[in-house]
């Protein structure tokens, strides 16, 4: 586990837990505007900051501005508690950001879920072709577009046990409709195996049943959050306001899009300061600059909640 | 399991489950999860009160796994389910 930036819990200080004021702002420091290496990206989320969350964010950047030197100063976007829910304004870029990385992920999701029917029939897009495709990831970073969530990579097209049996016929679909699934495998793609992951650590044959019964409905639940995300939040951004259950659906949306990254990333030592030694020409320094912000938005979104 | 035996008791929801061989759903530590979310959701999933939901989230982070829950197998299987839907790593197993 973490706390919403690499400088809140740091190893071995419990009295941090709960605190949640001023949590994360250093974390977007090193990368700050995603440097000059990356300026299809980074201009996107400075320049408009100033004016950006009103009254709401008077305390955010205060203890920062001498020891980030990088940082220019836009303000991430917040969750603000309301009445019945939660609100938040967001920029245009952010806003395209959040749609992207979620779209991303629902379609990751949804994608390998055919992949016990499809496996000899691959989509268009696949192949070597697929980091042009229009679920790319954030512009201006070729480099890893290749790399993307949206990995088109079919889990089960290698043949796992189970991946090719019964093709199409009418039993699979009876299968789908009672939401059973037809994948007993821990899926191949690391980033699907994370966010669908296996019940038994020690035995793959109850995890094979138990995925037989509750993966297909886990699936649409996530993709149920991110298109609730997707509903609530405009394209060109602007003020959100999200009932309690529209909440409940944006944490476990931001939730799978942070373990989507952190997979993606190589996120593995929880401690570790992320922006520490990388170079603002790292193709993943806006990456990780997404992945902070987008916990300290979720941080923020639980803080309204409670 | 010895991380936090004092979760076992509670969790147990009918003397059914306890009559049966017991069963225990475990949350493992992972780099990405928030702290303050875990401790949200286990509050949501168990309806813990904070400051218990905390003290599991803490085992997490120390022990690298916590005991969140025991009793039937259906049960923790439903347990491990929720917790996916929210994203954290639980696994179910049996408590020998």
């Amino acid at each position: 586990m973490t706390g919403s930036g690499p400088d809140r819990f740091p190893a071995g200080d419990d009295d941090e837990v709960g605190r949640s004021d001023d949590a994360g702002g250093a974390g977007f420091s090193a990368s700050g505007g995603a440097g000059p290496g990356d300026p299809g990206n980074g201009g996107d989320y400075g320049g408009d900051g100033d004016d950006f969350g009103g009254d709401d964010n008077d305390d955010f950047g205060d203890d920062d501005e001498d020891e980030d030197e990088d940082y220019d100063g836009e303000a991430p976007a917040t969750f603000r508690p309301i009445p019945g829910g939660a609100a938040c304004f967001f920029e245009p870029a952010q806003a395209g950001v959040i749609r992207s990385l979620v779209t991303q992920v629902a379609e990751l999701i949804s994608d390998s879920a055919t992949s016990g029917l499809g496996a000899g029939d691959p989509p268009a897009g696949a192949g070597p072709a697929a980091g042009s495709g229009p679920a790319a990831g954030l512009p201006g970073d070729d480099r890893l577009a290749d790399d993307r969530l949206a990995d088109d990579t079919l889990p089960g097209a290698g043949g796992g046990p189970g991946s090719g049996e019964g093709t199409g016929d009418s039993a699979d679909e009876l299968e789908m409709l009672l939401g059973l699934s037809t994948n007993a495998e821990l899926p191949d793609d690391p980033v699907l195996a994370r966010l669908l992951p296996d019940a038994y650590s020690d035995d793959p044959e109850a995890s094979a049943e138990f995925r037989r019964y509750t993966e297909e409905s886990l699936r649409s639940s996530k993709i149920n959050s991110a298109h609730a995300v997707l509903a609530s939040l405009p394209a060109g951004g602007g003020d959100v306001v999200l009932s309690e259950p529209e909440c409940q659906q944006w944490l476990r949306a931001l939730n799978d899009v942070r373990l989507a990254l952190g997979v993606r990333l190589g996120i593995t030592d929880e401690d570790e300061d992320l922006t520490e030694n990388l170079s603002v020409t790292d193709p993943r320094s806006a990456y990780i600059w997404v992945y902070q912000w987008l916990a300290y938005l979720q941080d923020s979104l639980i803080e309204s909640l409670s | 399991v010895s991380t936090a035996p004092a979760e076992m008791q509670q969790a147990s929801t009918s003397e059914d489950a306890r009559l049966d061989s017991p069963w225990i759903t475990i949350v493992w530590n992972d780099p990405v999860n928030l702290m303050s979310y875990v401790t949200y959701v286990f509050q949501k999933v168990f309806g813990y009160p904070k400051v218990k939901a905390q003290k599991l989230m803490l085992d997490v982070h120390q022990k690298g796994r916590a005991v969140v829950s025991s009793g039937a197998r259906e049960a923790m299987e439903r347990d491990a389910e929720a917790l996916h839907g929210y994203g954290l790593w639980a696994t179910v197993s049996h408590d020998s």
